[in-house]
């Protein structure tokens, strides 16, 4: 027994250590942000004896009218992550449960487009975009997010569609439910934590996206909260309390989605199949 | 469950609408008209202080002048900003005006991209009312392909206590006093005696040039020679001794603390910077640094070369793909006179206009006065439109002498070889 | 069972020796079925995705240029054989080769270490450890880079130094971003510590997949502990593996915020990798046609690499 506290010992010990390097730099940031009028790089010792306080935060909050960035990015982000996570499970369906020819040429294809760094991209993309009168609207940033992202997607989705046994469909077939059911009523639930997994991805990845956001929206008042933050480091590049204030503000959504969609699907703890102590 | 029957039925709408995508809410942009209107579409990167005199007084004064354009402005950030006009060029969505970088100006010309603005109406009155140098910044190959809206240089700042400490009761004449100055500064304690920026052309052409460096022939047609001549060898030599006697703040490359925080801080003797600092640290709340007491600043110091600072600034151009190159012009050629350009300077933008920068309201701030002065010797980089590509392999031979890995003949040499297999391709 | 039903076998219908004509019909039948399924997503792809690909494999045979309707003329391989004449490449491809060879075994390890620990039956705050390990996952790369740059700052400042001197490690503060090394040691560490919390949330949702009673049956064979991790958890990891294993070579072959915001391939280009150099070609330099070809090469370069990776994919079986 006393071997086994032994170890139990040594497995938190190696976690907190795991967390404590994660956690770090953040609570770092944190406290920086506590300084007032850190016009240049703060010493140490003065960010450990910060004294908490939200005046930068009230400061930068109210200098870049970043509400209205901040639900445009929440609209753009929102709509983004629904439409990828359903076209990507989609898609990955596809692949996983049907058979058709050239099926795996078509995922190499897709493969091989992740591997190409496509700088350039954006240049037949936005004549695209232009061509079908979506410049300066949102549909097009949607457009762009979702079909520009449903490779992804599939990839990683497809991973976790392969783990569905296929026993469970023959009761949907003996009740004369089709493909759309068996979609419906099996995969989807039984691949919640994947599913939650990629909405956090995909989420995260259009709150931050900056580039292509800035190339479609040219109206600023529809310009999303990467883009003002952009603005706001390239006008306080020294000062690091409002820099990792405004930070920390934008990414605040992005740490509650994340807390949401765990609680709701990605059920940990719940299906131990854990290896045993 | 009930919640996600609801995300995925949202999902669902969300993909069908996106399915047919093109049917709804789309709305143009770009530069069409708005009822009698000609709407032009202007980028720039003011700052948030320019930003408000250009909203609330130049918009209101040009439009007022001319009842039938519309000005819509749009405030750029700066990272990604080629991006974002390489992207718009090829779309055929690019505004009709911008403010851009100076330098940027001949590497889209060159790329076609452009309008060409020489032919234009009273073009040669604009040409003959503005500095010339700045407005050299427009030319590829012959042709102008832009006006310059704004200038700037650098003038050398020095930490008074510093400074007088080292013995020196105004700002430092000459090289040969900046290099004293500088080595009793440091002797003294200070971690920097004299600031370069960093290892590129930006921050070290003043030095180089006023040390008697050159880049290039006349017509910027050449490096071989010029960049690799004795006296730009001796002008690298002189400032990789300086490195080489700890004179040079850590700043050179890229070290801790920043040019500012080093001169706060009294550990930089002296650091070099354009007008817009002056109302970049007259605005920070709270702090307890002053510039106009802690301060004193001076010409480049003058070298074998002069006094050669670098000039900086934004052109004005009009992109070719523009419906209203004629309207365009108007906002530009309008841009350049006095009253503007005035306004401007209230936000401590240097005028291009002679006039207006000559004006006493203009002048009456001793440091814009300082940088009018400083812009009659100071020089452009190279306008050429590979430049980019040119300084960077420059920098690197410069960063690689500073760090002594390479000789400041065998540097030069190379670079100057390099360049101009890149000006021939 | 349906007879449509994907076996993990797809070059099934090219192996069975039928007349083309019942081969066809059979073809057409299938992606009648599967297309509802199947056809936006791929448009979406074919048009954002394989359409810029296509597109980019063409122009890197051309000296590009992007006006609209403005000539671009064929090089033939000129934009390849560039590359191998510039010595910035050759940096490019040794740090890119370095990344992924540095990177990609610490963060695989990392991550499934600190998986399969989160898992272990006894721990508590399951949620909580993976919440804190994927907090840096989250977080915008720019965030990121710019808490790095101030961490790693030079001098006494920067919170590492303060950290190593206070503590005796080094007598004085290191220039992290001045030397070649240093430098490239703080662009892993940020790679690392950026991504590993994504390989820790793949492998607890695999390991989470495996069924119970693969454990149970394993245990009355004797097997527990160390032995059913060997014999149970590892065999079932392995498909998931390779896609993460391609997962981690694409991402080190894609460092560039990482380069891009810390170094900007200092000092002297020693820290620059082929993503930040074929972001400065193109839109630095406006060699677009030279930058396509950088990415081709890249792409192909990943796409043989994993080649092994992506068979193990294709002929996955889970269950």
């Amino acid at each position: 027994m006393n071997g086994n506290v032994f170890s139990k010992l040594i497995v938190y010990l190696f976690l907190i250590l795991g967390v404590l390097v994660f956690i770090t730099p953040f609570i770092y940031m944190v406290m920086t942000t506590f300084i007032n009028g850190a016009y240049s790089l703060p010493k140490p010792q003065e960010v450990f004896t910060a004294v908490p306080n939200l005046e930068n935060y009230e400061i930068v909050w109210n200098k870049n009218s970043f509400f209205r960035y901040f639900l445009n990015s929440l609209l753009v982000a929102g709509v983004a992550t629904i439409g990828s996570v359903f076209l990507g499970a989609l898609t990955a369906y596809a692949f996983v449960r049907f058979t058709f020819p050239g099926k795996e040429l078509l995922f190499r294809i897709f493969l091989f487009t992740m591997m190409i760094p496509l700088v350039l991209a954006i240049v037949p993309q936005f004549t695209v975009i232009k061509n079908l009168g979506l410049v300066n609207t949102y549909w097009g940033l949607w457009l762009l997010y979702i079909g520009g992202g449903v490779v992804g997607s599939t990839f990683f989705l497809r991973g976790f569609f392969e783990t569905v046994p296929k026993e469970l469909e023959e009761s949907i077939l003996m009740d004369g439910g089709g493909n759309w059911t068996i979609f419906r009523r099996i995969y989807l639930p039984l691949s919640k934590p994947a599913l939650g997994t990629m909405a956090i991805f995909s989420f995260s990845g259009t709150w931050d996206e900056y580039f292509v956001a800035l190339t479609i929206i040219k109206d600023e008042a529809m310009r999303t909260l990467p883009i003002a933050l952009m603005m706001f480091q390239g006008k306080y590049a020294s000062n690091w309390s409002w820099i990792f204030a405004a930070s920390l503000i934008a990414i605040l959504p992005v740490i509650i989605i994340y807390i949401i969609f765990q609680k709701k699907f990605v059920q940990s703890g719940h299906s131990e199949g854990a290896v045993k102590g | 469950m009930n919640a996600w029957k609801k995300l995925m039925t949202g999902a669902a709408i969300s993909t069908m609408l996106f399915a047919g995508g093109c049917s709804g809410g789309s709305s143009e942009t770009g530069s069409e008209s708005s009822g009698d209107k000609v709407v032009l579409d202007y980028w720039h990167t003011y700052s948030d202080q320019e930003e408000v005199i250009l909203n609330e007084k130049i918009k209101p004064l040009f439009e007022k002048e001319h009842p039938d354009i519309e000005l819509k402005l749009t405030r750029m950030p700066y990272e990604g900003l080629k991006q974002q006009v390489i992207a718009g060029v090829s779309g055929g969505e690019a505004p009709d005006l911008m403010r851009m970088d100076i330098v940027w100006v001949s590497e889209f010309a060159k790329m076609g991209a452009l309008q060409e603005v020489s032919g234009m109406d009273r073009f040669e009155d604009v040409k003959n009312s503005v500095f010339e140098a700045p407005m050299a910044t427009n030319i590829y190959d012959g042709k102008y392909y832009g006006v310059p809206v704004n200038t700037n240089t650098k003038i050398a700042i020095y930490n008074k206590d510093l400074l007088e400490k080292a013995g020196f009761n105004k700002a430092p004449k000459t090289m040969d006093e900046l290099k004293d100055a500088a080595k009793k500064a440091v002797d003294a304690g200070a971690k920097g005696g004299i600031g370069i920026g960093g290892s590129n052309a930006w921050g070290f052409l003043p030095y180089f040039w006023s040390l008697g460096g050159k880049m290039t022939n006349d017509d910027y047609t050449k490096f071989d020679g010029f960049l690799n001549s004795e006296e730009s060898i001796a002008a690298v030599e002189e400032i990789a001794n300086w490195q080489k006697d700890g004179l040079l703040s850590p700043t050179i490359l890229g070290g801790e603390p920043g040019a500012w925080d080093g001169m706060k801080e009294d550990q930089y003797l002296m650091l070099d910077d354009g007008p817009w600092f002056y109302s970049i640290l007259g605005n920070e709340e709270g702090s307890k640094f002053k510039p106009e007491e802690e301060t004193v600043s001076g010409l480049i110091p003058e070298g074998p070369g002069g006094s050669r600072s670098v000039i900086g600034g934004e052109n004005l151009v009009t992109f070719a793909g523009s419906e209203h190159p004629e309207e365009a012009w108007t906002f530009a050629k309008w841009m350049l006179t006095e009253e503007p350009q005035k306004l401007m300077a209230e936000a401590g933008l240097i005028p291009t206009n002679k006039n207006a920068a000559n004006d006493p309201s203009v002048i009456e701030n001793p440091i814009v006065e300082k940088y009018v002065k400083q812009l009659e010797t100071a020089l452009p980089r190279t306008p050429i439109a590979e430049w980019s590509e040119i300084e960077a392999v420059i920098n690197l031979n410069f960063e690689k002498v500073m760090r002594g890995e390479m000789k400041p003949k065998e540097a030069m040499d190379d670079a100057a070889k390099k360049a101009d297999a890149i000006l021939q391709q | 069972m349906d007879p449509n039903l994907n076996h993990n076998d797809s070059d099934v219908i090219l192996s069975t020796k039928k007349p083309f004509s019942e081969r066809f019909k059979k073809g057409a039948k299938q992606w009648l079925d599967v297309s509802p399924f199947l056809l936006i997503g791929l448009a979406g792809a074919s048009i954002f995705v394989i359409y810029p690909l296509i597109k980019g494999i063409v122009m890197s045979f051309q000296d590009y240029n992007i006006i609209p309707g403005a000539e671009s003329p064929f090089v033939g391989l000129e934009n390849y054989k560039k590359a191998f004449s510039d010595p910035a490449f050759a940096y490019a491809v040794r740090n890119t080769f370095l990344n992924t060879v540095v990177t990609v075994p610490i963060n695989w390890f990392l991550g499934l270490f600190f998986a399969v620990l989160i898992n272990i039956q006894f721990v508590k705050y399951k949620i909580t450890f993976r919440t804190l390990y994927y907090l840096p996952i989250i977080t915008s790369w720019i965030v990121v880079a710019f808490l790095f740059r101030y961490l790693f700052a030079d001098g006494e400042d920067g919170l590492i130094n303060f950290l190593l001197v206070n503590l005796g490690l080094v007598d004085e503060p290191i220039s992290w971003l001045q030397n070649q090394w240093t430098a490239m040691i703080v662009i892993w560490l940020f790679h690392i510590w950026k991504t590993v919390g994504w390989t820790v949330v793949i492998y607890l949702a695999a390991l989470q997949g495996i069924p119970k009673n693969l454990y149970e049956a394993a245990a009355i064979d004797g097997a527990s502990g160390i032995k059913a991790f060997r014999f149970v958890t590892i065999p079932m990891l392995r498909p998931i593996t390779a896609f993460v294993i391609i997962n981690l070579i694409m991402g080190a072959f894609n460092f560039f915020p990482q380069v891009y915001f810390i170094t900007n391939g200092g000092p002297m280009g020693q820290t620059e990798v082929l993503q930040s150099m074929i972001y400065k070609q193109a839109f630095s330099n406006f060699n677009f046609g030279y930058s396509s070809a950088l990415g081709v090469m890249m792409g192909l370069t990943i796409f043989l690499i994993t080649l092994t990776q992506q068979k193990k994919l294709s002929n996955q079986k889970f269950m």
